[in-house]
């Protein structure tokens, strides 16, 4: 049941809308710098670095393997993928599942990101409805049913009232997630303003930098290289070579100056 | 002793310019870093800011090879001052040490960076260059192999070794090496080029095929590389000359030697124009000048 338009004060839009637009902005980007000084290195296994440049080696084995003689092709992919002897069937490597609760670096991480994120959005959040409660702020454009009411509608106790019409808290959460682009492009990419990717992190899992199983990985590798055939790029290279025109006439060009500047 | 801003007329920021383009490429003209570094540090040192500090790095490793050790020291010194626990301002003290043939002190230092951070390439690095430059050629390959089967991805590393199994004429393992950086390159003709030239230096009938086809490769990628050209031109006669190919083979490569023949003919041509090209120009400026006096 939509209910007749209601014409609201337009100095709602310039001392409510508008403020909470900069709030959010603002906060977002403070966070941002909060998150960058208490950020602290992490320390890189050598076994970790040497396990990624391996997986780097074998796929470049597969995408560029076409250049190199089709011997020495397979000479790679049978240590590759050889059944007994082969790296990606006999390296197995022992991953210690990493336990929140134990592991004392991931559980000040974990900390850090909640003080960072979570703790100022709760507060803001309760501030904003505290301050602007008792009206309401803005119309959806899209229909929304009854079961919205009380979740958009904070203090307003109108039963008649469409549930389109938002007060404050709604917007406010509406914000936190628009104001995403512009973090990117005020802040650039991977900045920490961004709450959305910390909460899809959150919901997956763990989130870790390195791939948390090697074995994993190198299992998926080993099944993309088995596949793999060797055509060579270098078949026909004399005739395609001959058919062109190695162009001599630039060959020396005049301005070759060989002082410093 | 005239200053380098002097003699070709350029101002501060030019020379500063030009050192970045250096060291971004890579250029190992060690007597020119040193000139126009060693101007721009003196002179304009105040005016450089934060660069200043890549600038005494570029400065000092010049030097070193120009023999120049009191700019080394100082640059060096500056480093240590404002970078006191820095691994790469140590690593440089080490190669300090190895110009002047301390190589035991240079061990150590290397040592103690590995010590605190065991995933630091470069004082491993270093450690084989000492032992290269001692002569140990047999330790500096066995180090280089352990190296890299920890760092699978270093490109530096797999030339050097390709470089230093060249030296001890075992052409196979060497194209091993050179294989690798063909893979990860595969658009630089110059691998290409030396693959091919290792093939073609190892002999036997598919060596020499293979060796053809990698230079006529390098020739694809860069039409004007003469020594691919040659070499295209010496495998592909060498095989028609062997006698134990088919008769449909040699034709071919007879085809392809002669092809070959005749782009070297072309290019000797316009070379030829150019070389007169370039004396009558000479003598006309030479001629306006003298007029001028």
């Amino acid at each position: 049941m939509s209910g007749p338009e209601l014409l609201l004060d337009s100095s709602i839009r310039m001392w409510v809308v508008l403020p909470i637009v900069f709030i959010t902005f603002f906060v977002g980007v403070i966070r941002h710098y909060v998150t960058q000084l208490l950020h602290s290195d992490k320390k890189i296994d050598l076994e970790q670095v040497s396990d990624s440049q391996v997986l780097l080696r074998s796929r470049i084995l597969r995408e560029n393997g076409k250049y190199i003689p089709r011997q020495s092709f397979a000479m790679r992919k049978h240590y590759f993928n050889n059944a007994e002897t082969g790296f990606f069937k006999k390296v197995k490597r022992k991953v210690i599942p990493k336990n929140p609760m134990t592991d004392h670096s991931m559980l000040t991480d974990m900390m850090k990101g909640n003080l960072t994120n979570v703790l100022p959005m709760i507060v803001i959040g309760g501030w904003i409805n505290w301050a602007f409660s008792g009206f309401v702020i803005t119309k959806v454009p899209f229909p929304l049913t009854l079961r919205f009411k009380p979740m958009l509608q904070r203090g307003i106790d109108l039963l008649t009232l469409d549930a389109s019409w938002v007060s404050s808290a709604s917007w406010y959460f509406l914000n936190v997630f628009g104001l995403r682009s512009m973090y990117s492009l005020i802040l650039g990419q991977d900045n920490a303003a961004d709450q959305s990717r910390l909460m899809q992190e959150q919901m997956t899992g763990a989130a870790v930098a390195m791939p948390p199983d090697p074995n994993k990985a190198f299992k998926s590798e080993w099944e993309a290289l088995e596949i793999v055939d060797h055509k060579w790029a270098l078949e026909n290279v004399e005739e395609e070579l001959m058919s062109r025109d190695l162009n001599f006439g630039t060959f020396f060009s005049q301005d070759r100056t060989c002082t410093m500047f | 002793m005239a200053s380098v801003s002097e003699m070709y007329d350029v101002g501060w920021e030019e020379m500063r310019d030009k050192l970045r383009k250096w060291r971004e490429d890579n250029f190992r003209n060690s007597e020119q870093i040193v000139d126009v570094g060693e101007e721009l540090i003196s002179e304009h040192g105040s005016k450089l800011g934060d660069d200043i500090w890549i600038i005494y790095e570029q400065v000092m490793i010049a030097a070193l090879d120009c023999s120049r050790d009191d700019l080394a020291l100082t640059c060096l010194q500056e480093l240590r001052k404002q970078f006191p626990d820095s691994h790469r301002v140590k690593r440089l003290s080490g190669m300090r040490l190895e110009a002047l043939e301390r190589y035991d002190e240079a061990n150590k230092h290397y040592d103690a960076i590995l010590q605190e951070d065991p995933t630091n390439t470069a004082a491993r690095k270093r450690k084989i260059s000492i032992l290269k430059a001692q002569g140990k050629s047999t330790e500096a390959i066995r180090e280089l192999n352990e190296y890299l089967e920890q760092f699978v991805g270093d490109q530096e590393a797999w030339h050097e070794l390709s470089e230093l199994y060249i030296n001890e004429h075992d052409y196979g393992k060497a194209a091993f090496c050179l294989e690798e950086l063909m893979m990860t390159n595969p658009h630089n003709h110059l691998y290409c080029e030396q693959y091919a030239e290792v093939k073609y230096t190892q002999g036997g009938l598919e060596n020499l095929e293979l060796s053809r086809k990698y230079f006529a490769q390098a020739l694809r990628l860069n039409n004007r590389n003469m020594r691919a050209l040659f070499g295209l031109y010496m495998s592909a006669s060498h095989i028609a000359a062997s006698p134990k190919v088919s008769a449909k083979v040699k034709k071919d490569n007879m085809k392809y030697a002669s092809w070959a023949a005749s782009q070297i003919n072309r290019a000797y041509k316009s070379l030829k124009r150019f070389v007169k090209h370039l004396c009558v120009t000479n003598a006309i400026n030479y001629i306006h000048f003298s007029n001028r006096i």
